[in-house]
């Protein structure tokens, strides 16, 4: 007899685990789909969730140099309003080593008209270059211009201001009275994205100059710092905190708080919203499993004869079981490279989606470390549900086999 | 040779247990042509498949060129089926996916032969039976005859010194038949062992030796 040739025999049994699958097509297709849709809940949804992450940790992440510092507290939805800053506030932030630049804003509710109709809306003033790079840039102007240190009676509004809150829409050049003064509107808003939507929308931005005039307080309501070394931010913060406190005699009259600080909380609140998503995939993921595992059963169980049939022209127990699993595995594979495509594209299907229905803009994030779990995911799954049928076929007696219809 | 020493099988159908076999001792000569005849429920198909190492007996031992197949271990008993036997079956059995050539170029699979070797000899093996023209059509393009034959072919691809039939032309029609029987003397004019179960006279009288079973015993 001819010696056996172990490498051409694996190679010859791909083929007719191949063949296998090829005459079973409709099977195949079935299973392959089973496996698919577990791993593309599994792919999509994590995706989604780091490309929600990311829409919003990125945008913080250019201001990361930033120190927010209001006269108020601040816990997870309330800001309660302690006082305001003054001049001497600003003054001594101004001499904390480390500081780049320190813009201040006011702000505070004033009643507006627009065609005779009057409604209460929060006003913002601030050093119109340093407004700029916080709104303007990232949000963007749906028309008109920008605000500029010499513009007096002038406004930018948000978004909902000129489209939601009066009965008719405002567009630039309009006229409104703001606290009794006439103002001209020279820039609507866009809508502002995920983070932006309550700090630009419901607003309308002045100078500060002209802020302090229709408000009519000297106060301060909010300090932006920025640092030269996001390193000692925190420390900063601490210095900005003290300072502050000390012209007030309080202990917690200022809040001052990093970027970093709210990324880490951010980051906490993430790892909330993919824990429940994984756990809504894994729960995909166990029906699809029942369902392959079912599909797999059937595939081996349908070739019982067949095995028998191998077994009496001399097929070892590990010949057949073999084939199975490379059948099964193949199976799996394709299965694991479908549901990776399919769970990408349902991902950008998901965020396209979610981004007209909410209004937030964000993109997917699909991450090799996802596709490669989600493919080994399915191998595992296959595999292991191919293999109980499998052993348990290749171990039954030729004779009970054959006999099998 | 074959020798099968107080071979018996008992099968268990919940609580009832059917003697298949009762103390069965058969000495079947090498190159011998034998027919075993009996009613159904006679215990034929049981010493076929006992003597073909497709199953176990409950008690006794089967000898094959003296060794005893019961002390073999499963994949022992997977290279007795591949080497030494070659298996006809009344259904045919053949794999459905496969054509004739692939059916019959798989028990060299399993045994390790190279790729071109083994279709090379399935092709010559097809030929033998007459079915030269006939080598990539599927089980179900053929006549229950020439799935016979295609199963022959494949019963002879490791070259085994034995062949067994269970009924070889239960399911063909007396001429197919007839051609199949044509075939299987042919082998044994090359020295092979046969050794078929059928119950049908005509066929067994074709035989050099004849022996008849009743209630799980040979006569």
């Amino acid at each position: 007899m001819i010696a056996p040739h172990k490498i051409t025999k694996m190679r010859d049994k791909f083929l007719l685990a191949y063949r296998g699958i090829r005459e079973r097509r409709a099977r195949s297709i079935l299973t392959v789909l089973g496996i698919a849709v577990g791993i593309a809940a599994i792919v999509a949804l994590m995706s989604v969730g780091y490309g929600m992450e990311e829409a919003i940790t990125g945008e913080l992440t250019d201001y990361a140099d930033v120190i927010s510092v209001f006269p108020a507290k601040i816990t997870a939805g309330s800001y309660v309003e302690l006082g305001s800053f003054t001049d001497r506030d600003v003054k001594d932030v101004e001499r904390i080593a480390g500081i780049k630049e320190i813009s201040t804003m006011t702000f505070d509710s004033a009643n507006v008209e627009y065609r005779n109709e009057n409604i209460p809306i929060f006003i913002i003033g601030g050093d119109t270059e340093k407004l700029e790079s916080v709104y303007v840039e990232p949000v963007g102007l749906k028309e008109g211009r920008w605000l500029r240190e010499n513009d007096y009676k002038a406004c930018v509004i948000g978004n909902r201001v000129a489209n939601d809150y009066f009965d008719e829409v405002i567009h630039v050049n309009d006229k409104l009275e703001i606290n009794g003064e006439k103002f001209t509107v020279l820039g609507v808003f866009k809508k502002g994205g995920m983070l932006y939507a309550n700090d630009v929308d419901p607003h309308i931005f002045l100078t500060l100059r002209a802020t302090k005039d229709v408000l009519q307080t000297d106060e301060i309501s909010y300090i932006m710092v920025r640092v030269y070394d996001i390193d000692e931010a925190e420390e900063i913060a601490e210095e900005i905190k003290e300072a502050i406190n000390d012209n007030h005699g309080l202990d917690d009259f200022a809040n001052a708080m990093t970027m970093g600080s709210i990324l880490e909380q951010l980051g906490n609140v993430f790892n909330i919203i993919r824990g429940v998503l994984v756990g809504i995939a894994a729960i995909a993921l166990i029906v699809a499993s029942v369902g392959i595992m079912n599909t797999m059963l059937m595939a081996v169980m349908e070739r019982t004869h067949e095995i028998g049939v191998m077994k009496a022209i001399g097929a070892k127990s590990s010949d057949v079981l073999s084939l199975f699993l490379i059948e099964s595995s193949m199976v799996s594979l394709l299965g694991g490279v479908v549901g990776c495509v399919l769970g990408a594209v349902a991902a950008k299907v998901i965020s396209l989606g979610a981004s007209t229905a909410l209004g937030i803009e964000f993109g997917t994030v699909i991450k090799p470390e996802v596709l490669v779990g989600g493919m080994a995911v399915a191998m595992i799954v296959g595999v292991l549900s191919g293999f109980y049928p499998a052993r348990k076929a290749s171990n039954m007696s030729p004779v009970e086999a054959v006999r099998y219809e | 040779m074959i020798r099968t020493e107080n071979l018996t099988k008992v099968y268990r159908m919940g609580a009832v247990e059917v003697q298949a076999l009762r103390d069965v001792n058969l000495e079947i000569k090498d190159g011998e042509f034998i027919a075993i005849i009996g009613p159904s429920g006679s215990g034929k198909s049981t010493l076929l498949n006992l003597i073909g190492c497709l199953d176990k007996p409950t008690s006794g031992a089967v000898f094959i060129d003296g060794i005893n197949t019961g002390k073999l271990s499963e994949n022992g008993l997977a290279e007795i089926r591949r080497e030494k036997i070659g298996f006809i079956f009344q259904q045919f059995n053949l794999i459905h996916t496969l054509n004739a050539l692939e059916n019959v170029a798989l028990p060299m699979f399993f045994a390790g032969v190279r790729h071109e070797i083994r279709m090379e000899r399935a092709e010559e093996l097809l030929a033998k039976v007459g079915l030269g023209d006939r080598i990539h059509h599927k089980p179900s393009e053929m006549s229950g005859g020439e799935q016979q034959r295609v199963a022959i072919a494949r019963a002879l691809s490791n070259d085994p010194e034995i062949i067994i039939g269970d009924e070889p032309t239960g399911n063909i029609d007396t001429e197919a038949g007839n051609a199949i029987m044509d075939i299987l003397e042919g082998l044994n004019h090359e020295g092979r062992t046969i050794i078929v179960v059928t119950h049908d006279a005509e066929i067994a009288a074709r035989a050099r030796v004849t022996k008849r079973m009743r209630d799980g015993s040979v006569l």
